[in-house]
């Protein structure tokens, strides 16, 4: 049992689950008589990772050794979740002399291609090989520490790559995508796919089994991975952010090592003092009778932010609980993608010690139309609100109240203590207040709904 | 493995005039197979063409053609005599029961060694076309790859067929049982593009605000022309998947997503839907709508109106570069503008369309483009 492991850890470098090897065949027949087999290893991997679908694009330089004439190159990829039909390989030397004639995928043999080359020099080609791969992921996820006055934050985003693709990429230069990619197929369905691109005349179904988890987990380098994360604790990884076509790619610092079954997190940004508002929202039909607390920021340079879009993701928050350098936890919210210039919203959730109360203080009818059988045909609905806001906490805040209206055809009177008014739609108000820590607010409105007959009397009042 | 599943064999008549129905004796060789045409013009079907010499006597011949394992449309079988067509005469087919496999009687001249084409319609062999694409930084041009996908799971091996598409030259390709070869067939180098961005107002939602934690993607496509001016243009483009990447300026590419096309004919437009911008917002809200001309009927009851409408939409574009958004709104019925702060195209009587310039986001904030439609809907029945 003992020597067998020992042989396992042996042969782990040599147990690459992608295997590529040079036939150079020497009767155009048959692969029986093959003449001469090399394993070139990678020279470089990169990764490409995108988050919008399971989905990586692999890129590796290997150097081939060609002879002149007819070359057979072989690639095979048992147990791992590669798309076959996206594999593609460029000359990055003597193009014009190598022709890369066909990709043939072989009956009666599974995960295996042959690439029939012509070439015009013998010797060493650098080649780059290109496809695309489900099983590798990154998500990001960003942890806020509030000041005590809660006028400032703290924001640490970080991503987290994860590698389930059956495969271990050793120094990989490893690059994520922000972004929503049109894609038709699952990378992984196609990845276990019997015939590559199906069978004509039938609808495919998968077969294969999903490559054996268990197999990978067996040889994984774990203490190869170890010696390298030691090595890379000096100083966090910077990772550099650009805009391509509408997509953000992020490219982390040198090279990564995450083996199969491995996920590894890294330190996107991290920014102190961004500036914060404590923003609360009252709408009954969309939040019950309860106030909900967002925090509100925006991504732009202001707040020491807008280089960049920041992913979709969770936040959690947490505040500063004393001099101590405690932390008391806030809550969590998960935000959507916020370009450039866009204001964030995250919602925290229900609050008790911010009251909005709503009060019907009076109700009347008038305005009666009748119809000529002596029916009632149209009528007016008069609401008098009384709205009160109450801030328990020893912070200012600012609250948005939205009232909806069950017409288009109403007009509304208000007064009392509120800062701004906005018709938001057809049937909804906006009431905008900011209040000192401890205080409390009040403010009217009497609502007009025209019922009936009378909605053609009605006229937009200035709002 | 190399066998042969498809057969041909001539029998010699040996009881000329009698009414006893003679045995299917298997007298000569196999002829073997050559200048074997594999035509994939037509996606329904695959035709094959095969030529074998026939060693024919004088008088009648029993040709013996059998397909086990082999999904070939029998009716669609035939017989060509190339040599001697005149002295050659197929008098008829059978079809012997519970078997793969017909006999042609055919009627000779004289003693020929006969060419023959044989052509039929074989299953489950085609060809897929999938394209590949790199566009360039400024999403501008593309170089685009075109590759030919040959699927052979019809059940026989072929050595060695001329295979003809539609168009183009014939080129030679053997192609085994369940083996799938893919070739390049077509380059096209600095294609020009157009980037569309395309808000829909029936298929997106209106207001991002009301989805929580939810992105409203507004699809992006790449227009691209099949004509001469695009470099292409010399034939139509099936129809296949497409898969784009994209030149990231450091020597490598990213991949911008991928779509089907249908076939493209010469002149025509293609749309490749790559993704979704999230940096482009559209807040589209309605801010009135009453009706008015109210008409009633002598019960009081409303039998006809009009309506006042007011519909504005917000375009924030938060990317650093411009963009032409197109926008879709529709008005149902018969209808009338009363004011519209933009331009716009009547694609249809219901359908609108705005091409909106968005400038690139500046220090201050987002571009942001406002439209105002004003507008009433006539002779409404409720």
């Amino acid at each position: 049992m003992t020597d067998n492991r020992e042989q396992n850890k042996g042969i782990n470098k040599m147990r690459r689950l992608i295997s590529l090897l040079i036939i150079v065949a020497i009767s155009p027949v048959a692969l029986a008589k093959v003449d001469l087999v090399t394993l070139p290893s990678r020279d470089t991997v990169q990764l490409t990772i995108y988050n919008s679908a399971d989905m990586t694009l692999v890129r590796e330089s290997r150097a081939l050794t060609l002879k002149e004439g007819k070359n057979s190159l072989q690639f095979s990829w048992e147990n791992t979740l590669i798309d076959p039909t996206s594999l593609e390989m460029l000359p990055k030397a003597n193009a014009d002399k190598i022709d890369i004639a066909e990709l043939v995928y072989p009956p009666r043999v599974t995960n295996l291609g042959l690439w029939n080359i012509e070439s015009g020099v013998s010797g060493k080609v650098p080649v780059e090989i290109t496809y695309l791969t489900s099983g590798l992921s990154w998500r990001a996820f960003y942890m806020g520490t509030l000041t005590k006055d809660e006028k400032t934050m703290r924001l640490q985003g970080y991503v987290r790559v994860t590698n389930n693709s059956g495969e271990d990429y050793e120094n990989a230069q490893t690059r994520l995508i922000v972004g929503t990619v049109h894609i038709l197929d699952e990378i992984a369905e196609l990845a276990r796919r019997q015939y590559p691109y199906g069978r004509p005349g039938e609808v495919v179904v998968t077969e294969m089994p999903a490559p054996s988890r268990g197999m990978a987990d067996q040889l994984r380098p774990r203490a190869l991975f170890e010696a390298k994360a030691v090595e890379l604790a000096l100083k966090p990884k910077e990772i550099t952010k650009e805009g391509l076509s509408e997509y953000f790619l992020y490219t982390i610092e040198g090279t990564e090592t995450i083996p199969t079954g491995w996920s590894k997190r890294l330190l996107s940004f991290d920014i102190d003092e961004v500036p914060v508002v404590n923003l609360y929202k009252y709408e009954e039909e969309r939040y019950g009778q309860n106030v909900v607390r967002f925090l509100s920021f925006k991504n732009d340079k202001e707040h020491k932010l807008g280089q960049t879009p920041i992913p979709g993701g969770v936040l959690k928050v947490y505040r500063n609980a004393d001099e101590q350098g405690h932390l008391s936890y806030t809550g969590q919210s998960s935000f959507k993608y916020i370009p450039v210039d866009e204001d964030v919203e995250l919602n925290l959730g229900p609050v008790a010690d911010v009251v909005v109360e709503p009060m019907l203080m009076d109700f009347k009818t008038e305005n009666y139309r009748f119809d000529n059988r002596g029916n009632i045909s149209g009528w007016d609905e008069i609401r008098t609100f009384t709205i009160e806001v109450r801030n328990t906490r020893d912070i200012g805040i600012k609250i948005e109240i939205q009232r909806n209206f069950d017409s288009p055809y109403w007009n509304l009177e208000k007064s009392g203590d509120f800062d701004q008014y906005e018709k938001v739609d057809i049937d909804t108000v906006k009431f905008t207040l900011n209040l000192q820590p401890r205080s409390t607010k009040t403010f009217q409105y009497t609502a007009r709904a025209y019922r009936g007959t009378r909605q053609e009397d009605w006229r937009e009042s200035s709002q | 493995m190399n066998s042969k599943r498809i057969k041909l064999t001539a029998i010699m008549l040996l009881l000329v005039g009698s009414g006893i129905v003679q045995a299917r004796i298997k007298l000569v060789a196999l002829p073997e197979r050559a200048a074997t045409v594999i035509r994939l013009d037509n996606p329904q079907a695959t035709l094959i063409e095969e030529e074998r010499v026939l060693t024919l006597q004088k008088g009648l011949n029993k040709v013996d053609f059998s397909w086990k394992g082999v999904s070939i449309d029998a009716d669609s079988i035939r017989l060509v005599a190339m040599d001697h067509p005149d002295k050659v005469t197929l008098l008829s087919v059978s079809y012997p029961p519970n078997e793969a496999a017909l006999v042609w009687d055919i009627s000779s001249a004289d003693n020929f060694a006969e060419r023959v084409r044989i052509s039929y319609l074989l299953s489950f062999i085609d060809r897929l076309i999938t394209y590949t694409a790199i566009a360039d930084k400024a999403e501008t041009q593309l170089d685009i790859k075109s590759f030919l996908v040959l699927r052979n799971f019809s059940g026989e091996d072929f050595d060695k067929a001329r295979v003809l598409l539609d168009y183009g030259e014939a080129f030679e390709q053997g192609i085994d049982h369940e083996e799938t070869k893919q070739m390049l067939f077509l380059k096209a180098n600095k294609v020009p593009i157009t980037k569309i961005w395309t808000f829909d107002a029936t298929k997106l939602p209106w207001d991002p605000e009301q989805l929580e934690n939810r992105n409203v993607g507004i699809p992006v496509s790449y227009r691209i022309v099949n004509d001469a001016n695009s470099k292409l243009g010399q034939f139509a483009l099936w129809g296949g998947k497409a898969r784009i990447f994209q030149d990231d300026g450091h020597q490598s590419t990213i991949f911008l997503g991928e779509d089907n096309t249908s076939l493209v004919p010469v002149g025509e437009k293609m749309e490749l839907y790559i993704g979704d911008s999230r940096d482009i917002v559209v807040t589209q809200r309605k801010m009135t709508d009453t009706q008015i001309n109210i008409r009633r009927n002598n019960r009081e009851q409303i039998v006809l109106f009009d309506t006042d409408e007011e519909i504005v939409a917000k375009i924030e574009n938060f990317k650093d570069s411009p963009a032409v958004l197109t926008m879709l709104q529709y008005i149902p019925g018969q209808w009338d503008m009363e004011k519209c702060n933009m331009q716009y195209k009547r694609k249809d009587a219901y359908t609108l369309e705005f091409e909106i310039m968005l400038p690139a986001r500046t220090e201050k904030g987002p571009a942001v483009k406002e439209l105002k439609m004003h507008y009433h809907r006539r002779n409404v029945r409720p």
